[in-house]
């Protein structure tokens, strides 16, 4: 089922939700998320969300300031978390 | 007391070759009354195999070398037939088990009834429908942030340019400092580049309701969902829509949030299309322009300049994709999508105001730096005069922004100063494009020539009377946004303030008769060129000079030359 479940991300070449995943592995949804946690640990998947990033200063030639980064600052919309497979960069 | 199991028989099965060896592993374990005391042997055993740091530790430390050494061994017979990947067989039997009793337990019936959830998301997810209906979705934003917030634009507008002033000259003559550098400075530089800004405040709160309704009530991530998978349709990263959608709100996190994306050439690549989606800073631009040459399809043109954003981010990505960004390969993605709720007050107010105090925060730091520097420029002679007292087109500002008016922006129909001036002015933020604009437009008509004709009582009754006109003209928008005109237009009361006559009559004046095609090419250039300073800092830092630099040439090449279609083009055709 693990296999299953990596086979599948790696087969997909759309973008899907995860309850069409776990339609399609015909498993249930908090098992997939199980199944997808355990990967992440394995480093085989990786889990992100957007709007996680932290501060950071910017420095230009004008000078230094500091980004609040995507996390703290106001303007981030929230985004739905993902998960996508690991690959060497 | 050793453990004792409560079945003989172990609930789930991990398979022949496993079975054998943990078997094996149980025996060794259950011989060690150390280890057999603390914890079951079978499973001591299995969580070893899973290679758990903490358990292994604890064999080690209580010195069952047999149990180490057994376990060695037992590695070896297995990785033949699993490869490292020993511990995956085993939670891949658990979850086979699993998924086994709830299939066998869990009674579903043949055609489950599918929740409310569900059979929205068919619909708004759907392959076809889906993008039309977020089209349709922003296009009633944009419709509810212009027609809602324009009565509280004009009070705010109104205010600062009657009361607040007023107040601001009766003070100054009180300290005798009338018809100074100083008087120029706080009316001219401070109320009208500052105040020029902060009228759009109605504006952005409109916007930040709309968008947090959207994102509270789980609409967002479809939207998310829906375009991302456009976009992997036409060969770009699907994740890269995550960052772009955030580029909405500000593009300097949206840059920051290409981190989420694995491979560098795909954060490169989207990471120079983020500045392409419309941020919030824009908008005042657009609000203006639209008020002034499209009042009656003001909605709809801010929609089709968003919309223009992420065509061209579409395009300029497909092409990069073939050319500079060839090897960059596409992998899955899978979302989670929060069900469908009902908005919270709280949640939705807490959204608004803080990007609302966000935008005012920094309206009064850097725009007002902005405008101070614009007002220094303005004051400076370079044709005669005195500082502070010099024609606004002898100044320095007028003077050095004229050489690129003349060059770069005649073509496209803009080429004065004063537009040239702003858009140099707006790389700090685009919100600077107004308050120089502001300040621009309203030099002529300096401090010094000002009077006060009413007493501070006729000014609080002023603004406290047109507040509740506003209020109620606010009100009288909401039917109509949805289509019911209850309350036919007053055409009296929406006249265009001396700001928008002037403007309309600069651009008509330097196109040669075709300033609605002008303010056009203007709005599109404004949408494409280089964001701010702070969006090149974080593109700088995050991929480095060369690309920052590609980006700024390239935005500013595309934004010029587009810009230049539509102005010559449109002439060509007899528009405008």
């Amino acid at each position: 089922m693990l296999y299953q479940l990596l086979h599948e991300i790696e087969a997909t070449p759309d973008t899907l939700s995860l309850g069409q995943l776990a339609a399609k592995l015909r498993v249930e949804e908090s098992a997939l998320r199980g199944m997808i946690d355990f990967w992440v640990r394995k480093g085989r998947l990786r889990g992100d969300e957007v709007g996680a990033t932290e501060a950071l200063p910017i420095c230009s030639s004008a000078g230094c300031h500091r980004c609040p980064g995507a996390a703290q600052c106001p303007f981030v919309m929230k985004m739905p978390a993902t998960v996508s497979l690991k690959r060497e960069t | 007391m050793p453990h004792t199991t409560l079945s003989t028989r172990p609930l789930v099965n991990y398979g022949q070759p496993i079975e054998t060896e943990l078997e094996k592993l149980a025996a060794i374990i259950a011989a060690n009354p150390a280890l057999a005391k603390r914890y079951p042997p079978r499973w001591l055993a299995i969580q070893l195999l899973e290679r758990d740091d903490d358990l292994l530790a604890e064999v080690q430390s209580a010195g069952a070398t047999e149990v180490l050494a057994a376990l060695d061994e037992t590695f070896n017979r297995l990785e033949p037939l699993f490869g490292a990947d020993v511990d995956v067989a085993l939670a891949n039997a658990r979850y086979r088990f699993v998924n086994n009793l709830v299939h066998q337990i869990v009674k579903t019936p043949a055609n489950p009834t599918e929740s409310l959830s569900d059979r929205v998301d068919r619909i708004v997810t759907n392959q076809w429908l889906g993008i039309p209906i977020f089209l349709g979705i922003m296009w009633f934003v944009f419709k509810i942030t212009t027609d809602v917030a324009t009565p509280m634009l004009d009070w705010i507008s109104n205010t600062l340019a009657g009361p607040i002033t007023h107040r601001t000259l009766a003070l100054l003559q009180a300290v005798h400092l009338q018809n100074t550098w100083v008087s120029s400075l706080l009316v001219d530089g401070v109320i009208a580049g500052v105040g020029g800004v902060l009228v759009f405040v109605p504006v952005l709160m409109s916007l930040y309701l709309a968008l947090a309704l959207l994102e509270d009530s789980g609409y967002m991530a479809r939207a998310a969902f829906v375009m991302d998978r456009f976009m992997h349709i036409i060969g770009l990263h699907g994740k890269s829509f995550l960052p772009m959608i955030v580029g909405f709100g500000c593009n300097v996190p949206a840059v920051y949030a290409t981190r989420t994306l694995e491979n560098r050439r795909d954060r490169i690549l989207t990471g120079l299309l983020v500045p392409f989606m419309s941020c919030g800073a824009r908008l005042p631009v657009y609000v203006l322009f639209t008020a002034i040459f499209f009042p009656q399809y003001a909605g709809a043109v801010i929609f089709g300049l968003y919309l223009l954003g992420i065509l061209a981010a579409i395009g300029v990505g497909m092409l990069l994709r073939k050319t500079l960004f060839i090897q960059t390969e596409r992998t899955a993605l899978v979302m989670e999508l929060p069900p469908y709720r009902p908005p919270n007050p709280p949640t939705v107010w807490q959204y608004i105001w803080e990007r609302t105090s966000a935008f005012i925060h920094n309206a009064w730091t850097m725009i007002l730096a902005a405008s101070l520097v614009v007002w220094l420029l303005m004051a400076i002679p370079m044709r005669g005069g005195s500082f502070g007292n010099t024609p606004v087109n002898d100044s320095a500002f007028a003077v050095l922004s004229n050489g690129l008016a003349q060059t770069v922006f005649k073509p496209l129909g803009f080429g004065n100063w004063q537009n040239s001036g702003a858009l140099v002015t707006g790389f700090v933020a685009k919100e600077v494009v107004v308050s120089t604009l502001a300040q621009e437009f309203n030099a002529d008509n300096t401090a010094a020539s000002r009077t006060v004709e009413t007493t501070w009582q006729e000014d609080l009754r002023d603004t406290v009377v047109s507040f509740g006109q506003a209020a109620v003209d606010t009100l009288k928008t909401i039917p109509a946004v949805v289509g019911i005109n209850l309350f036919p237009a007053d055409t009296t009361t929406d006249q265009p303030s001396t700001l928008m006559e002037t403007i309309r009559a600069e651009f008509e004046q330097v196109s040669g008769g075709h300033g609605t095609l002008a303010a056009l090419a203007f709005l599109v250039f404004v949408l494409l060129y280089t964001p701010c300073v702070a969006t090149l800092a974080a593109q700088r830092q995050e991929f480095g000079a060369r690309w920052m630099w590609l980006g700024v040439v390239g935005q500013t090449s595309l934004a010029w030359m587009l810009a230049l279609l539509i102005f010559q083009g449109g002439k060509l055709l007899g528009l405008g």
